[in-house]
C-alpha cells in the first residue's frame, strides 16, 4: 500500500490529476478516528499487473466539510453517503439517513468521549 | 373432518430476511430444490403475505427492517406460524448487542418454532416446518393475540428497544 | 412523453432473496430512472470487530457479514490480521484456502444462475441447477465440517486439513459434475425462451464500467478484465494452479450467465490441479504478537474484489476495520443499467447483478 499524504484544499486537484477511469479503479473511502482528528482515506487500485493499491489521505478535524469527489469519480457517492452517517463528517452535497434510520445517533464508528 | 385438518395440506410459505447472513436463506432456498423437496408437504414459496401461512423468518432484526416485519406480519391472515429460522433470529446469536441490531424476531412478533444452528440444516427447517404444520392445526382466534405486542419501550444503554412499535400497526391487523 | 409513474420493488418480494428496495421511475414501461436503498441490513459489524471482540475471534464473526461468500470474508480477514503480524502462514494453508474458496464459488455462481433462471419465469431450469448446485454443499461440508459458514480460515492458517479420501471424493464428483455443467452451459446459451428474456437486457458497456468501476462478473461480462486473481500473487498463487481470465463482451444478462458458467469451468481445473499438487506441511504458523500498524488486502470473492482495511495498536482489539464488499462497488452501476429496459425485466436483470446486500451493508 502506497500512502500519499493532501489536504481537503489539494485532494480534487489531486485525484482529478492521478484518477484516469481506464487505467485506476475506485475503491472506497475510509476514515479513521484519531482522537482530535480524523484520517479520511480514498483507496485506489489499478488494473495492471502487479497492482499496487494506492491511498490518498487527509487529517480533517470533525467540523470541516470534506469536498464531494464524485465529479471526478461517479461511483464514489455510495461511499461519501455511508461515511457521513456512520463517522458523522461531513461531505459537500450528502445528506444524513442513507445507512441509518433517522432517529438514531449517528456516528457509531467515532470514538466514544 | 374439520376445517383446520384440511389447512395443513397446503401451507404456502413466507420467506422474509430481517437482517441475516443469507446462509439461512439459500438454506431454505436449498429445502425448495428437488434434493430436499418440501413441496411434498405441498408446500410453495409464495411472495405474498395475503396468501401465506407459514412466515420463515431469518436475521436478527435491524432497525431499518422492523416496521417490515411487524407489517408482513399483520397483512398475513390468521391461522398463521412464525418460525425463528437460525440462531440469530432466535436469539440474535453473534450479531446481539451490535448497534443496529434487536435480539431475536420475538421482540416484535409472536414466534411458535425456533429452529437453532448457525447456519441450520436443510433437515432442520424442514423439521421446524413439519412441527408448525401441527402447531397450525391447533391455532385460533384467541391464541393468535399476542401479549408480547403490546409491550412498552424499553431502554437498554443507549439502544432503545421499540417493543410498542406494533400499536401504531394495529388497526391493520384487526 | 407519456406519464411517468413510479413502482416500487420490495423491501420483500418474491424475485429478492434478501431485503433490498428499488423505486423505478416508468414511462410506458420503459424504466427511466432508479433509486436504490441497499442498507436494510446494517448491523453494525466492523462497530462490533473494533470494540467486542479479540482479533482473533474477528475471523469468525466476519463470516457472519455473508453467508454465500464466508470463505471469502474469513479469508480476507486472516489474510490482512497475518500482514499486521507479520508472519508467512505454510504453504498447505494457502492450496487449501484456494480450494474452499473455490468450491465456494461454484456453489454461489449456480445458485445466482438458477436465480436467473427463477426470476426469467423458467422455473424448470431452477430446479435442474439447484440439484446440480448440491454436490458442491456437500463437498464444503465433506471439507469444512458445515453446508454454510465454514469458519475454515483462522488466523495463521486453516482450521483443518484435508483428508485423502475427502480428496478423492472431490475428483470423482467433479467429474460426474462436467457433464451437467455441458448441459446447463448448452441450455442458458441457445435455450430460445430464456434468451427472449435475458439477451439485451440490462446491458452496460465497457466504458460505463470503467467510468463507475464495476467489479466482478458484472464487469467481465462487459469486457473490463478486472479480476484479483490476475492481479496479486503475494497471498495466494492463483497463477500457479491454472487461473485464466473470462471475459464477454455484451454486458447484458445473457453475458454474465455466460462468464458465471465458464468460470465455473476455469474453478474444476483450479480445484483438481490443488488436489493434484497439495504440498505438504503444517497448517498453521503460531504467534504470540498483537496486530500493529496498518494493512489492506484484496481478495476475488464469487461477486467481485472484496477489500479489507485494518488498522493495530498493540493491542488485543483492533483499532478501526473496514470492509468493502464487491457488491458495494456495484451499486452506481447496479441503478444505472435498468434504464432503457422493460418493467417486466427488472427481476431477471436484478438477480443476474447477484447482488448480496448482506456484504454491502454488514
Amino acid at each position: 500500500m502506497k500512502k500519499i499524504e493532501t489536504t481537503i484544499e489539494n485532494l480534487k486537484k489531486d485525484i482529478a490529476a492521478f484518477y484516469k477511469p481506464e487505467l485506476q479503479h475506485f475503491m472506497v473511502m475510509n476514515a479513521v478516528d484519531l482522537g482530535e482528528k480524523i484520517e479520511v482515506q480514498w483507496f485506489f487500485s489499478n488494473y495492471a499487473h502487479p497492482c499496487e493499491t494506492i491511498c490518498f489521505y487527509a487529517l480533517v478535524s470533525p467540523e470541516t466539510e470534506i469536498p464531494s469527489i464524485r465529479d471526478i469519480v461517479e461511483s464514489a457517492w455510495v461511499a461519501e453517503a455511508e461515511l457521513v452517517d456512520l463517522m458523522n463528517i461531513k461531505v459537500e452535497n450528502t445528506q444524513k439517513g442513507f445507512v441509518l434510520e433517522p432517529d438514531f445517533e449517528s456516528g457509531p464508528l467515532r470514538k466514544k468521549k | 373432518m374439520n376445517l383446520a385438518s384440511y389447512r395443513k395440506k397446503s401451507p404456502w410459505i413466507l420467506h422474509y430476511n430481517a437482517g441475516g447472513c443469507n446462509g439461512c436463506d439459500i438454506e431454505i432456498l436449498a429445502c425448495l430444490s428437488p434434493k430436499y423437496d418440501i413441496e411434498r408437504f405441498g408446500m410453495i414459496n409464495t411472495g405474498n403475505p395475503k396468501q401465506s401461512d407459514i412466515l420463515l423468518v431469518t436475521g436478527p432484526v435491524t432497525k431499518r427492517s422492523r416496521e417490515r416485519l411487524v407489517e408482513i406480519y399483520a397483512q398475513m391472515p390468521e391461522p398463521k406460524v412464525v418460525i425463528a429460522c437460525g440462531a440469530c433470529a432466535s436469539t440474535g446469536g453473534v450479531f446481539r448487542g451490535m448497534y443496529n441490531c434487536e435480539g431475536g424476531i420475538d421482540q416484535y412478533i409472536p414466534v411458535d418454532v425456533y429452529v437453532c444452528g448457525c447456519g441450520t440444516r436443510p433437515e432442520q427447517i424442514i423439521d421446524g416446518v413439519v412441527q408448525a404444520l401441527g402447531i397450525l392445526e391447533t391455532k385460533t382466534k384467541e391464541l393468535e393475540e399476542s401479549v408480547r405486542l403490546k409491550k412498552e419501550t424499553v431502554k437498554e444503554g443507549k439502544q432503545i428497544n421499540r417493543r410498542n412499535i406494533a400499536d401504531q400497526v394495529k388497526p391493520a391487523m384487526i | 412523453m407519456g406519464r411517468q409513474y413510479e413502482i416500487p420493488i420490495g423491501a420483500q418480494h418474491i424475485s429478492l432473496l434478501e431485503p433490498l428496495h428499488f423505486k423505478f421511475t416508468t414511462e410506458n414501461e420503459k424504466i427511466v430512472k432508479t433509486d436504490a436503498n441497499v442498507y436494510y441490513v446494517h448491523r453494525g459489524i466492523e462497530q462490533a470487530c473494533c470494540s467486542k471482540f479479540k482479533f482473533r475471534q474477528v475471523s469468525f464473526v466476519v463470516g457472519r457479514v455473508c453467508g454465500l461468500c464466508s470463505i471469502s470474508h474469513t479469508t480476507a480477514y486472516s489474510q490482512v490480521a497475518e500482514k499486521l503480524l507479520k508472519i508467512e502462514i505454510p504453504l498447505r494453508a494457502k492450496y487449501l484456502r484456494m480450494l474452499v474458496i473455490e468450491l465456494d464459488r461454484i456453489h454461489s455462481h449456480l445458485l445466482c444462475l438458477s436465480h436467473v433462471a427463477e426470476n426469467s419465469g423458467f422455473e424448470a431450469l431452477f430446479m435442474k441447477t439447484m440439484q446440480y448446485r448440491e454436490f458442491s454443499m456437500e463437498l464444503l461440508e465433506a471439507v469444512c465440517g458445515n453446508r454454510i459458514q465454514y469458519d475454515f480460515s483462522i488466523v495463521g492458517g486453516v482450521a483443518r486439513d484435508l483428508k485423502p479420501q475427502v480428496a478423492q471424493s472431490i475428483m470423482e464428483r467433479l467429474k460426474k459434475f462436467v457433464p451437467q455443467l455441458d448441459e446447463l452451459m448448452d441450455i442458458y446459451k441457445n435455450n430460445w425462451t430464456l434468451s427472449l428474456k435475458n439477451k439485451g437486457a440490462g446491458a452496460i458497456t465497457k466504458e460505463d464500467a470503467m467510468r463507475l468501476n464495476v467489479v466482478g462478473p458484472f464487469a467481465r461480462a462487459a469486457g473490463l478484465a478486472v479480476d484479483v486473481r490476475n492481479e496479486t500473487e503475494d497471498l495466494l498463487p492463483w497463477k500457479e494452479v491454472g487461473f485464466e481470465m473470462v471475459t464477454e463482451t455484451t454486458g447484458d444478462v445473457y453475458a454474465r450467465n455466460i462468464v458465471r458458467l465458464r468460470e465455473l469451468y476455469v474453478s474444476i481445473r483450479i480445484i483438481e490441479n490443488i488436489i493434484n499438487g497439495l504440498p505438504e506441511s503444517a497448517l498453521i504458523t503460531e504467534t504470540k504478537a498483537f496486530p500493529d500498524g496498518e494493512a489492506t488486502v484484496r481478495l476475488e470473492a464469487p461477486r467481485g474484489e472484496l477489500f479489507y482495511y485494518a488498522k493495530g495498536n498493540k493491542t488485543q482489539v483492533l483499532e478501526r476495520l473496514k470492509i468493502k464488499a464487491p457488491t458495494f462497488s456495484n451499486v452506481a452501476a447496479m441503478t444505472e443499467a435498468f434504464t432503457g429496459n422493460e418493467y417486466g425485466s427488472a427481476p431477471a436483470i436484478i438477480a443476474s447483478y447477484d447482488p448480496c446486500l448482506s456484504c454491502t451493508a454488514r
